[in-house]
């Protein structure tokens, strides 16, 4: 799709009204050139530093899409997702009759924020955004929205396209210049409805990593194992904690038993047992996400936990079945602010060529990294402080790097 | 997704005993020092509280605590500086300070005298005849130095110290001066070294010269240098002071070629101070420690790396990579043997300078390891003078508000069968292919992290929750020991049988939801690293 067409220049004063989605179908991204100034400081700060071909670029908020902004900005910092990424949209191109879906429109917004010639400025994803509340009604309304949700959402969503295309190729050989590209994995797609081995996209290789649930029966003592892929690692939190230890408890034992018991093929009912987790493949791109929203029964609502829980730049995952030592370094934390579940706001921090930046909607800043323990949460729980690190991007660094 | 337990219960209403048991008896809290909370300043909380103790045995220098302002002034040239120390009528003293280019922003010092003045708490400040023998704790609180005495049930300090523009983040005292007791002060903006005689009166304000340093991190006296002392900063850099030299000289240093390699420059003229750069490392030195004969320092850094060096020599031993991030603290046996470290990787790290390398590591934190401290007053309770075995006793504290006691014996230790070589280069090594045990280490090499497998692993003594807040330090003294945390709330904790005369405090447990677990396996676990 090579959409050229190139609506003028839109300065949005306030929040736009719910527009229709026919009247937003050829709209691109605008590049609000308007609001430059921000952009001339972070050129300054960074001076002669400032990275060969790389682009700062905010993101204008369409009132309550900073979940998406916050979240945008930490995938187009993760420099493998987004150099495949445009690498497809590059290939994509030229198959004329590709509809728009959720990986064009991010594509093609971060093919704009690449190729802008101005290294700092605010782009507007609008098309994005309105192909993002076509697509699921939750994030429809202009409430505060989760970001993990989202990020949840899009991964998820990205890999169905990937998956249908190749599906699509699959069954239809004389389409002109198959996109060999857009599936790096070996293209065993589902035949007739009968699950073969799964696609492997980019999005796979990328973010996929694989959980093996230990489950002991305590009576028979047969060990059930049974493997399942993640995108993101989802881990409850203690106040006064670190993320090592967070993790840990992820992986520790678990009695199963009272009411929770475990169903035992062998015994052939419900048993007491044992269950752990442990990482059978440890993805490329680390996603953790901190459940910092929790259901209080007693209050009949969520809360927000501020507790401080804190993040090393450098991790390792001791709790693996094999390959124990890799090590991940933290490139994006995307930051919840606020007090409460239902409000507040997101913001992200990213790490390019050795630089901290701190992106609030339209607003980029640079940042020591000492800051970034500022958003670890806070060790009481009536504090001022309420910027807390909510979902954190580490990349494996070292020797079994796979990429593509 | 999975859920595990979650402890939420206790942090809602922390109950925290005031005591905590060992094999060898009661620990108990004796008393709580804290800054008066109506000092509390909008820096408050952005600089980390630190603890130095301070013996005083003689008589102090014989300055006049009751001196009228005095005008100090350093610096010449484009950097100049001046610190003024301002004397108060109520007792206690600002210390303004002014820092950067030609000192022209203006001092704050009259708003900030007149709202310590007004603060209720500066009455109960001067109560306290602060006579100058005894052991006082002093501590770094936003902007602030605090003095208590350690032996007084009051909870309030005694003397408090205000800096404007920039916070003290680091201190120590020399113990052995001999003309006076002198306390050198590390500024949050790098600007220079404040000397203070303990009774506060300002002896020397050795500004930075030339020199463009970052935040000041840590800060020790040369054991036995004669007023040599060394400061450590955010940018890699260390700075050789000697407190007799002027600052404000022509210290200027070459530029550093390579942020990645360990270098030394010294001062062209040896007349001002500093008198030498070390670059250690790229990215900040979080802790330094001298071994008590003053001939190794160790340095431990944001890029992970412990590092030793024969202080006088100016050359790197040894030293290696944490589990992984970054190092925060680090201590010495009183032998010098080994040396402990702490950690973004959540452990407590025995180094062996026999062995050039990690010996054990203690796994028991549930956040960074913020302290560590041998405790040179412990003596085993088994020891009968006969067996082979020596054992340690040693202490971390870390960010998950525990105190955690640990035994080294080091008969327990056994050397794993495989492990990684040594690196080729001083600075840097890569190596991973296995090789045998019993090749030494090179002097001068750094070690890569080690694989999990490969360490033996130690459990503590005793864990305790010792705050409700992450812990920042410990020190160790004949009768308790002292924990500290972030926010400058410090508790000592009595040894079993110590003054048990003195103990008033009844002892309450004011809530039965905290989970105490005492851990009397104290060996070094020898099965985990074999293939």
């Amino acid at each position: 799709m090579n959409n050229t067409e190139q609506v003028g220049l839109v300065f949005f004063v306030c929040r736009p009204a719910r527009v229709s989605t026919l009247a937003v179908r050829d709209t691109r991204h605008e590049v609000l050139t308007v609001m430059g100034a921000a952009g001339s400081k972070l050129e300054k700060a960074l001076g002669d530093q400032f990275p060969e071909g790389e682009r700062y670029f905010g993101l204008e908020n369409f009132g309550n899409t900073c979940y998406c902004n916050s979240v945008l900005q930490a995938l187009y910092f993760c420099v493998p997702f987004r150099e495949q990424l445009l690498e497809y949209y590059a290939n994509g191109k030229n198959i004329g009759d590709a509809e728009e879906n959720l990986l064009t429109c991010l594509a093609d917004l971060f093919t704009q924020i690449s190729s802008q010639k101005k290294k700092t400025g605010v782009i507007a994803p609008k098309r994005f955004v309105q192909r993002l509340k076509k697509q699921n009604e939750l994030f429809r309304s202009y409430m505060h929205q989760d970001a993990h949700e989202f990020l949840n959402f899009l991964l998820n969503e990205l890999v169905d396209i990937l998956e249908k295309e190749a599906q699509a190729v699959k069954s239809d050989p004389e389409t002109s210049s198959p996109p060999e590209k857009t599936a790096n994995g070996p293209k065993h797609a589902q035949a007739n409805g009968i699950s073969k081995e799964p696609l492997v996209t980019w999005v796979h290789k990328n973010f996929q990593g694989i959980l093996t649930n230990e489950t002991r029966c305590l009576q028979c003592e047969t060990v059930t194992a049974r493997d399942e892929t993640f995108f993101d690692l989802s881990l409850d939190i203690e106040q006064n904690s670190s993320i090592t230890s967070c993790l840990k408890n992820f992986s520790s034992t678990e009695t199963l038993n009272a009411e929770d018991k475990f169903f035992c093929d062998k015994c052939c009912s419900l048993q007491e047992a044992q269950k752990r987790m442990k990482i059978k493949k440890p993805p490329h791109i680390l996603v953790i996400h901190l459940k910092r929203f929790k259901y209080i029964e007693q209050l009949g609502r969520y809360k927000k936990l501020s507790y401080r829980v804190v993040f090393p730049l450098e991790l390792k995952l001791s709790n693996t079945v094999e390959d124990a030592d890799i090590e991940y370094s933290l490139f994006a934390v995307v930051v919840h602010v606020g007090s409460g579940p239902n409000h507040g706001h997101y913001v992200s921090l990213v790490k390019s060529h050795n630089h901290w930046l701190f992106f609030d909607d339209e607003n980029v800043e640079m940042i020591d990294e000492s800051a970034v323990q500022t958003f670890f949460g806070s060790a009481q729980e009536y504090s001022s402080n309420t910027d807390h690190g909510y979902i954190l991007f580490y990349e494996s660094i070292g020797a079994s790097n796979n990429k593509s | 997704m999975i859920s595990t337990s979650s402890t939420s219960a206790n942090t809602q209403s922390p109950g925290l005993k005031t005591y905590f048991k060992t094999p060898e008896g009661r620990y108990k809290l004796h008393y709580e020092k804290t800054h008066p909370s109506g000092l509390l300043h909008y820096a408050h909380g952005k600089t980390v509280t630190q603890v130095s103790l301070a013996n005083l045995k003689d008589k102090p220098a014989p300055s006049t605590p009751t001196a009228p302002t005095s005008g100090f002034s350093a610096g010449s040239g484009v950097r100049s500086a001046a610190a003024r120390l301002l004397g108060g009528s109520n007792g206690s003293r600002a210390l303004s300070f002014v820092g950067g280019n030609g000192g022209s922003k203006s001092i704050s010092s009259s708003s900030r005298i007149g709202s310590l003045g007004a603060s209720s708490s500066s009455n109960s400040m001067i109560n306290t005849n602060f006579d100058g023998k005894g052991t006082y704790l002093i501590f770094n609180v936003g902007d602030a130095i605090f003095i208590s005495d350690l032996n007084s049930q009051d909870k309030d300090p005694i003397k408090s110290i205000h800096f404007s523009n920039s916070n003290p983040v680091c201190h120590a005292f020399d113990q052995d001066a001999k003309d006076g007791h002198d306390l050198l002060i590390g500024l949050s903006s790098g600007d220079g070294v404040i000397i203070l005689n303990i009774q506060d009166t300002l002896r020397k304000y050795l500004d930075r010269g030339h020199t463009v340093v970052d935040r000041c991190m840590s800060i020790a006296w040369v054991p036995g240098g004669d007023g040599a002392f060394v400061v450590a900063h955010a940018d890699g850099n260390l700075y050789v002071y000697e407190k007799n030299k002027d600052g404000a000289g022509d210290s200027s240093f070459p530029v550093i070629k390579d942020q990645t390699q360990f270098s030394v420059a010294h001062a062209r003229y040896s007349k001002s101070n500093p008198i030498a750069r070390w670059h250690i490392c790229q990215g900040s030195i979080n802790g330094i420690a001298f071994s008590t004969d003053g001939v190794y320092l160790a340095t431990v850094g944001r890029d992970g790396y412990l590092r030793v060096f024969d202080y006088l020599k100016e050359q790197l031993i040894c030293g290696g990579k944490s589990y992984y991030g970054a190092l925060l603290c680090c201590a010495w046996s009183m032998d010098a043997k080994y040396i402990l470290t702490g950690g973004e990787d959540d452990l407590v790290q025995v180094w062996s300078m026999e062995d050039r390398k990690v010996v054990a590591w203690g796994e028991g934190h549930n956040s960074w390891v913020s302290g560590v401290a041998f405790d040179s007053y412990w003596s085993s309770p088994n020891s009968d003078g006969t067996g082979e075995s020596v054992v340690y006793r040693f202490g971390s504290v870390g960010q998950d508000t525990q105190l955690l006691l640990w035994d080294l014996e080091t008969d327990e230790i056994v050397v794993p069968l495989r492990r990684y070589p040594p690196g080729g280069s001083p600075t840097f090594s890569t190596g991973s292919q296995s090789s045998h045990w019993d090749s030494v280490i090179p002097v001068g090499t750094l070690q890569p992290a080690p694989s999990m497998r490969d360490v033996p692993k130690l459990s503590p003594v005793v864990a305790h929750r010792v705050h409700t807040e992450p812990l920042s330090g410990l020190v160790f003294t004949q009768e308790s020991v002292l924990t500290v945390c972030r926010e400058g709330h410090i508790k000592i904790w009595m040894r079993p049988g110590a003054s048990e005369s003195q103990s008033g405090n009844s002892e309450t447990i004011l809530s039965a939801s905290l989970k105490e677990k005492p851990l009397f396996s104290s060996k070094i676990g020898s099965s985990a690293y074999r293939q």
